[in-house]
């Protein structure tokens, strides 16, 4: 049986542990509310454009036109495919950063196995850790984004691949983050951003009438497919900055809860021991007194 | 008489989304009319001002500072930087029109563009 200091000290730093826990939950719930807002505000706009984009690149399929442009040509089997991760920069929040990766890698797996090369672009600084420990390497590492997205950094960071992408050195670009469904839940999602595939979109009721572009050039066509990129990024990092919140949310919670739970067997244990020093002083006594007899 | 959607989208949310007869938005190459039913395109917004005949016969006017618009038949989605409603179909929002104009004036297109759309504003107001 530990002594009773021992326990007394126990219980102590597990309260303080339990200060902490709280501490944090509460800031990502404040963080959350704030995360949440944004990305609710934002989505519109990211569904919108997507919808937008979709339904150009089918009706441009459909007509057979453009094809031959860059961000439309599919490639059967790439070669080399660029994987986005984005993870948290703090850790503390569950499996939040684990699960991203793992589904990365079955991602890595599955274009590795076809042979291509898989080139990886990883944001937040979990992600740089796990990967540098793994001793992977890394084409692109970018910490401080994912806890403070802004757009133009967000726009700075994809135009890189975009370069890349429109200069050959990458076929496919997949984007891999942990998004927000709601207070609880995140779920990770995989969104291949280059090239536009209408075969991946799903088909909705588009216009049967040829698609007319005003001013008419392929600038237009480029200006916008890059105002989405841009925004799609932007959108992923502020989606997963919300769902890591949340993630941190639950984890403090359930730490805090455990803590509790904690505190209370040791105020058991630190009960009995207690009364079971005071019952071995008071046997000591009586013996004392009946020894004097 | 047949209405088509009419979709205003900004980073910052849906600004309107709702059906209407008519629709005439500030492109790039100069202002068009859409009317339901309208074949596909895609255009170059300018900064300025979208205005509409509602479903129930109301005016709408909505500042915009530039962005893109897709239109097909039945659907006319606007994706803006920064939009500010200035007549909804509830009558004039004056307390949006310093707002709107604040906008038109921040957007990066010629001056001409902006003094049109500024006084469209402005005449709103009488």
């Amino acid at each position: 049986m530990a002594s009773l200091k021992d326990i007394k000290r126990k219980i102590k730093s597990v309260k303080s542990t339990q200060k902490t826990t709280r501490a944090m939950k509460l800031v990502s719930s404040a963080k959350l509310r704030r995360a949440e807002l944004l990305a609710k505000q934002s989505r519109a706009y990211a569904q919108k454009i997507t919808e937008m984009i979709q339904e150009i690149s089918i009706n441009l399929a459909k007509a057979n036109e453009n094809l031959d442009h860059p961000f439309f040509k599919v490639v059967k089997e790439p070669n080399v495919v660029d994987l986005i991760v984005v993870t948290a920069d703090k850790g503390l929040c569950g499996a939040f950063n684990s699960r991203t990766i793992k589904v990365a890698n079955g991602i890595m797996q599955e274009y590795e196995n076809k042979g291509a090369k898989v080139r990886l672009r990883v944001i937040g600084k979990k992600g740089i850790a796990y990967y540098k420990f793994k001793q992977k390497e890394l084409l692109d590492e970018i910490e401080n984004l994912s806890s403070a997205p802004t757009y133009e950094a967000a726009a700075a960071f994809i135009k890189n691949v975009v370069n890349d992408y429109l200069d050959g050195k990458t076929q496919k670009v997949i984007m891999v983050h942990n998004g927000y469904v709601n207070m609880i839940t995140q779920e990770v999602r995989v969104n291949h951003i280059l090239p536009l595939d209408p075969n991946e979109f799903q088909a909705k009721a588009v216009s049967t009438s040829e698609l007319e572009m005003e001013p008419d050039d392929d600038t237009l066509l480029e200006a916008l497919i890059n105002r989405y990129l841009e925004y799609i990024s932007y959108y992923t990092l502020i989606d997963s900055l919300a769902a890591e919140h949340g993630a941190r949310m639950q984890a403090m919670d359930t730490a805090t809860n455990n803590a509790k739970e904690m505190v209370k067997t040791l105020t058991v244990a630190y009960n009995k021991a207690r009364q079971e020093s005071i019952t071995t002083e008071l046997i000591e006594i009586i013996s004392g007194v009946e020894a004097m007899k | 008489m047949s209405t088509i959607k009419l979709e205003i989208v900004t980073p910052q949310g849906v600004i309107y989304d709702g059906d209407v007869k008519i629709a005439t938005l500030c492109g790039k190459e100069g202002e068009f009319g859409v009317l339901p039913q309208h074949a596909s395109l895609v255009s170059l917004l300018d900064a300025g001002v979208i205005s509409a005949t509602t479903a129930n016969n109301k005016e709408l006017v909505v500042a915009i500072n530039g962005g893109y618009a897709k239109v097909d038949e039945n659907k006319i989605t606007c994706v803006v930087d920064g939009a500010v409603v200035v007549k909804d179909e509830e009558g004039v929002l004056s307390q949006n029109i310093e707002e709107a104009k604040k906008l038109l004036k921040s957007a990066q297109t010629s001056d001409a563009a902006i003094a049109t759309a500024v006084s469209k504003v402005e005449s709103i107001k009488r």
